[in-house]
């Protein structure tokens, strides 16, 4: 926050104010601080566990209060309601990710560590049990003041699998790569919510079909500039050569 | 021309120092005359004085009282417009008050539930929800908080204890309640006390407390708030609505400031008769904390300030002209 700011305050106050620092990228040398404090995750962890019961709701959120021994009124910590329950699901599984799944050995490609990786948040969903409310939840994170919060949730997953994929992209494509995994993911979440296959076989293919759709089409969009490319190149060279000076 | 200006009239001069005094000269007058003041004693305090040299003072308004007086000005102030609160309120804000109140209630969701009763295991014991509301003589969020507890959540249980500090204030409020379905029943109780003493109140046995447009006239917040913190049970909300003193537009907080400087009083004045009482309204609100600094005071307390990791440990109200600040009282 603005130093100016901090200087015009009390020196007696003026710890309490500044924030610890936020960390944005994956860091191996200073741990991430806790993403939720005692208290919240005492009672989201409870309220988690009675979602496949209720679904994401206030009242879940009120149980979950009375199970990890607090009142009825502390909900008040969770100024957005049923979406934080929605958020500490998204928060956990991924950061849960890391710990699911290794690739010991180098043998696998990107790729197909890439696809792994999300058939195994697909399969957290299933394993907490939330597959047959996660159309509420999709509700809930449709909702416009959620939306921000949602979409940075849906990059962080995306960031985190590329990088747990050994992603070591330095240009542009660490962006398009990111943007084309959130989209194929959201897509393959919403279709395990109508699936009724058994261990979600159809998602596996819908899956596979999201990704072979980005490796052509991206290989022709590809080649598509990679040809306009060329095109200009030699219309800008024959012009020259007729004596235009370009 | 100096001499068309007509000469105010020549001032006696009791002692012979000149108009104009070179800074050297007066620094070096000041360094030759210490020595001598030192020798002398101190003056003594006259002794119909009764606020000794060292007594500690805060403020009131834009002035300067000393604290044990505090109170007591304040408690003038609200029993003259204890009758027209309402009224102040709705000029003041044009009404919006109303909506900053129950936004604030319903936001808070008071009440318990009731939820199917488990099948195997035993029911759970009854409880009901203990509110206290401090500083809500004439019940303004009191019967709000029980109008949603009873009918938003169906529960007909919960209670609300009133604290006013001022007599007249709760009195309007005993009157108020007459007129509503509470009266007849035991939801509702008063009591008068000064915030910064609760000793009347058990610890640890309140599940929300509420103070709203009240904790600015509070001569020591901080220790309002460690009662508050005192009397909540383990889970418990404190939940504070009040004026800030600068909105976040600079433009608009100008305006809001010709709005509350200049026509408030007025208005009390056309309205209550009482220009001194809502100049003090709006001055109170000057000098009230901002909601960052506010935070951080609710925090310091003890409490676990909602929305804390996102930077905004508060709510603002219409851009920032009222805030919300809560803080649960952790396990």
């Amino acid at each position: 926050m603005a130093l100016r700011n901090v200087l015009r305050t009390p020196a007696s106050i003026r710890p309490l104010l500044l924030q610890p620092p936020r960390v944005l990228y994956h860091s191996y040398e200073h741990d991430i601080p806790p993403p939720y404090r005692d208290a919240e995750s005492a009672i989201l962890s409870s309220a988690i566990a009675h979602v496949p019961a209720l679904g994401f709701t206030q009242e879940t959120l009120t149980l979950g209060a009375k199970d990890a021994g607090y009142l009825d009124i502390s909900t008040n910590l969770f100024p957005k309601g049923a979406f934080e329950l929605v958020k500490y699901h998204l928060v956990t599984q991924r950061l849960a990710l890391k710990d699911r799944i290794q690739f010991p050995g180098e043998q696998t490609g990107v790729g197909r560590k890439v696809r792994s990786l999300v058939l195994e948040r697909l399969r957290a969903n299933a394993d907490a049990d939330v597959v047959r409310r996660w159309q509420e939840a999709l509700a809930l994170m449709s909702l416009a003041e959620n939306i921000p919060a949602s979409l940075r949730e849906l990059s962080a997953l995306s960031d985190e699998i590329w990088f747990l994929a050994g992603d070591v992209s330095v240009d542009t494509s660490w962006y398009t790569k990111r943007a084309s995994l959130s989209g194929i993911y959201a897509a393959t979440e919403v279709y395990q919510t109508t699936d009724q296959s058994t261990d979600f076989r159809d998602t596996e293919l819908f899956l596979d079909r999201r990704l072979e759709d980005l490796r052509v089409v991206g290989g022709a969009v590809g080649n598509t500039l990679q040809w306009v490319g060329f095109q200009g190149g030699a219309l800008v060279n024959l012009m020259r050569s007729k004596g235009v000076r370009i | 021309m100096a001499s068309a200006v007509p000469r105010a009239a020549k001032r006696l001069r009791l002692t012979n120092t000149p108009g104009y005094v070179c800074t050297d000269c007066r620094r070096a007058f000041a360094a030759s005359t210490q020595p001598r003041l030192q020798q002398q004693p101190p003056p003594q305090p006259p002794p119909s004085q009764h606020v000794g040299q060292t007594a500690k003072t805060t403020h009131f308004g834009f002035e300067t009282v000393a604290e044990e007086l505090k109170a007591s000005k304040v408690r003038t102030v609200f029993s003259s417009v204890a009758s027209s609160y309402d009224t102040m309120n709705d000029l003041m804000s044009l009404g919006i008050h109303r909506l900053w109140k129950d936004h604030f209630v319903r936001s808070l969701n008071p009440g318990i539930r009731p939820t199917p009763p488990p099948p195997r295991p035993p029911p759970p014991p009854p409880q009901s929800q203990r509110i206290l509301d401090i500083a809500g003589g004439t019940g303004d969020i009191a019967f709000r908080l029980l109008d949603h507890a009873t009918t938003t959540n169906r529960d007909p249980h919960t209670s609300v204890l009133i604290s006013d500090i001022n007599p007249q204030m709760l009195a309007e409020g005993r009157k108020r309640c007459l007129s509503t379905p509470y009266h007849a029943t035991n939801r509702v109780s008063f009591l008068e006390a000064n915030a910064e003493d609760l000793s009347a109140i058990e610890s640890s046995s309140i599940d929300l407390y509420t103070v709203a447009f009240g904790i600015r006239n509070f001569t020591h917040k901080a220790t309002a708030l460690r009662e508050a913190y005192r009397v909540l049970k383990p889970g418990g909300v404190f939940a504070c609505l009040e004026f800030t003193p600068n909105l976040a537009n600079p433009v608009l907080n100008a305006l809001y400031k010709r709005w509350s400087f200049g026509a408030i009083p007025l208005i009390g004045q056309l309205v209550a008769g009482d220009r001194e009482s809502y100049q003090y309204l709006v001055e109170s609100i000057e000098k009230f904390p901002s909601q960052r600094e506010f935070a951080a005071m609710v925090r310091e307390t003890g409490f676990l300030v909602p929305g804390d990791a996102e930077g905004g440990g508060w709510e603002d109200l219409s851009m920032g002209i009222a805030a919300v600040h809560k803080g649960v009282k952790p396990v």
